[in-house]
């Protein structure tokens, strides 16, 4: 594959992308290992997990990594621009246009009807995270990946109760309203934390 | 040293900053976003919230909320939408430019070098998979204050406070995807904004 129709295939995946990275892993997988055979079966898998497990977004991690297969640090930057272009026309257009016309009618009633259900996002948010951290399932990444692809069994029959998962909740949020501490050594600190206890 | 122009309004709810520490700062949170944020989706939040609204009030909650709508209903990756929209608000299109590089260089160094060098190596190692659960809990912390937060900026009224409440019942007990409830939000917005007009001239009408 050239390297502009890498770039031009991670275009149409980002254009396709319709709330996160995890929604791609099923395109990819069609078009990478079913149609053109280029990378095998467990090659993939095992991206997956180590995209996970690796800082970075997930939609950006396959991407750099498929890229890298194909062609290199080159495909690994092309690849993950190719992702993110939609990005850069579509949300920085948007927020462009919010502003610009923030006093206008119609933007006005936009947002007055959107707020709401932001913030209803975010609690959303708030309870799937409870549902990765504290309340897991035996095997939390598969399910939570199975929850994003197919939005079934978000709560699943083996969940089990993490008490370390808990605490060091628990311990952010205080820290966080006691403490001028910050998130990045709240995070920083809770790695070390759940490599000493969450075992 | 050069700074921004920004329109009155702005100008009273914005820290002045010179270009450059604008374009540094929105490079250097979103690598740091990349690099340490774990989950996905929302996760970005708490982070964006603390520096670009707690720490340089380059952002009001209304923003942040904006901002957590726009990324899940535009498509593209979540990180980068979030990228982009902030960049842009905060600095224009080379404000885009800096805070989408951040994104993606945690992700191109790493990978790359995994993928070059360590092929095979498979993430089962109990410590790293402990180390990820702590960061997921210390995020699950981090979201928790700021909806709470957001929560007490948002909802000043019934219509805020019941909208809310039937948006989040139907995402949670009824599964209803995100980006329909986002959709559906914006006719009850026209119809309440709507009707606020209508109640506004009437009450001028009787004044008269």
């Amino acid at each position: 594959m050239s390297l502009s129709a890498l770039y031009f295939l991670f275009l149409k995946y980002g254009f396709l992308c319709f709330g996160g990275g995890y929604v791609l892993i099923p395109l990819m997988i069609d078009d990478f290992i079913n149609q053109r055979g280029l990378i095998s079966q467990e090659a993939f898998g095992n991206l997956i997990s180590i995209a996970q497990l690796t800082p970075g977004p997930v939609g950006i991690n396959a991407a750099t990594f498929i890229g890298f297969t194909q062609h290199g640090v080159a495909g690994a930057v092309l690849a993950s621009l190719g992702v993110i272009t939609t990005s850069m026309i579509l949300a920085s257009g948007a927020s462009y246009y919010v502003t610009k016309w923030k006093d206008s009618f119609p933007v006005k009633a936009l947002l007055t009807g959107i707020r709401p259900a932001a913030l209803a996002l975010v609690f959303y948010a708030v309870v799937l995270f409870l549902g990765m951290s504290v309340l897991t399932p035996e095997v939390p990444l598969v399910q939570t990946v199975k929850f994003l692809c197919t939005g079934k069994n978000l709560f699943p029959a083996d969940l089990h109760f993490s008490f370390p998962g808990l605490l060091i909740c628990i311990v952010t949020i205080l820290l966080l309203k006691k403490t001028k501490i910050s998130t990045t050594w709240l995070i920083l600190g809770s790695a070390v934390a759940g490599a000493l206890i969450c075992r | 040293m050069e700074t921004e122009k920004m329109d009155g309004e702005k100008e009273t709810f914005c820290t002045v900053l010179p270009l450059w520490k604008k374009l540094f700062l929105l490079f250097f949170t979103f690598a740091k976003i990349a690099a340490l944020v774990v989950g996905g989706g929302l996760a970005i939040l708490p982070v964006v919230e603390e520096t670009f609204s707690r720490k340089y009030k380059l952002l009001s909650s209304e923003d942040l909320l904006d901002m957590a709508a726009l990324v899940q209903t535009v498509p593209g990756i979540i990180a980068g939408n979030a990228a982009a929209f902030v960049g842009m608000k905060v600095a224009g299109y080379p404000g885009v430019i800096a805070s989408v590089i951040g994104v993606i260089l945690p992700s191109v160094t790493v990978i790359t070098l995994i993928a070059a060098f360590f092929p095979g190596l498979k993430a089962e190692n109990p410590y790293v998979l402990g180390a990820f659960a702590g960061v997921k809990a210390c995020i699950t912390g981090l979201i928790i204050v700021t909806a709470l937060k957001l929560f007490s900026k948002t909802v000043k009224g019934v219509y805020e406070g019941l909208a809310f409440a039937i948006y989040l019942i139907v995402m949670l007990f009824f599964k209803v995807n995100a980006a329909y409830v986002i959709l559906s939000s914006i006719p009850v917005g026209f119809l309440y904004s709507w009707f606020l007009v209508v109640r506004m001239k009437k009450d001028r009408g009787e004044e008269k």
